[in-house]
């Protein structure tokens, strides 16, 4: 008996190594980002935020979210926002089957005017937040950040960074599609 | 007459300094607590990204406002999440971050205790040799001397 409780504790170390093993290869195959946040707000009402004039562009208020016949999507960009620019073409392809809401981030009118002439406007329409306090309602700590809604002005999902090929196949547009299907 | 204004201007003055200064203290002492969600190992205090500085703002204009610590507190773990905040607060959900450490010293000192009584147990059974032992050892030593 004693023995054999001995012949366990030899074990020990082992098992622990496992134990950190499988840890390790989680974090290595989920390829979670651990500085990337989880939203507070999701299931939450899409905060109320007072946005201002992009001339030229419909503004983007509450109240869009609120009458909504399906899914949306609220991007936060910004002319000066490098990332921006690469997922620029998938907002492009989206915008055919999706609305999309455009937050012109702590951006100057002339630059975010020019962005929008030259590579397309993706924005059903677009409000602007100058200084960057409305978008700290929204929990924003890195642009570019886009909020899928529901038809009830829910936000379902926060992406932090730019949207990809990979995310938009895999990511949003099946959370947009599942929406679609609620409730029709 | 001109001095009685002077005199009062003056307390004035002196008076919103020291009012400032409280909320600076405050204000800083906020700082200290919050983490800077672009280099997330700082605090707002240390950090001057954009967003820190947006945040140290609101900060500042809540202070002003007459809010609490824990009123900002609160405003800001609503929009970011407690990982705003640089020290966890102590919920149940954190109660093994709190009490962990402690959790393992104890562990450590009952492992501790375990192994020192069994090797005071290990002495205690110490037997004499027997007689053939004795012999052999006899043995040894004196091939050893000659």
């Amino acid at each position: 008996m004693k023995n054999k409780l001995k012949y366990f504790y030899s074990y020990i170390p082992l098992i622990i190594f496992f134990i950190l093993v499988l840890f390790f290869a989680r974090q290595l195959i989920l390829k979670e980002d651990p500085s990337e946040l989880p939203s507070v707000l999701i299931d939450e009402k899409f905060p109320s935020i007072a946005l201002s004039e992009l001339p030229g562009y419909k503004v983007f208020s509450n109240k869009n979210l609120i009458n909504a016949n399906g899914p949306s999507l609220v991007n936060i960009w910004s002319s000066w926002c490098v990332p921006c620019k690469i997922e620029h073409e998938y907002l492009m392809s989206m915008s055919n089957n999706i609305i999309i809401y455009g937050i012109n981030y702590k951006d100057n009118k002339e630059d975010a005017l020019k962005v929008l002439e030259l590579n397309g406007n993706p924005f059903y329409a677009i409000g602007a937040d100058r200084d960057g306090m409305q978008s700290i309602n929204l929990g924003v700590y890195g642009v570019p950040e886009t909020f899928i809604i529901d038809r009830e002005g829910n936000i379902r999902y926060r992406h932090v960074g730019p949207i990809l090929e990979y995310d938009m196949e895999k990511i949003i547009l099946p959370i947009i599609n599942k929406i679609k299907q609620e409730r029709l | 007459m001109i001095t009685i204004i002077k005199f009062i201007f003056c307390f004035f003055i002196i008076g919103n300094s020291v009012l400032a200064d409280a909320n600076t203290k405050v204000a800083y002492e906020l700082y200290e607590e919050l983490r800077c969600l672009v280099c997330q190992n700082q605090s707002l205090l240390e950090s001057n990204a954009p967003l820190a500085l947006d945040l140290k703002k609101v900060v500042m204009d809540k202070i002003e406002l007459g809010q609490s610590k824990g009123e900002i507190k609160k405003f800001l773990v609503d929009r970011y999440g407690e990982f705003i905040l640089l020290k966890p607060k102590y919920s149940m959900q954190n109660i093994l971050l709190w009490l962990g450490p402690i959790l393992f010293l104890f562990i450590g000192f009952f492992v501790t205790f375990v192994f020192l009584r069994k090797q005071s147990m290990y002495k205690a059974e110490q037997l004499p040799l027997t007689k053939e032992e004795e012999n052999s050892l006899k043995k040894i030593l004196d091939n050893n001397v000659s």
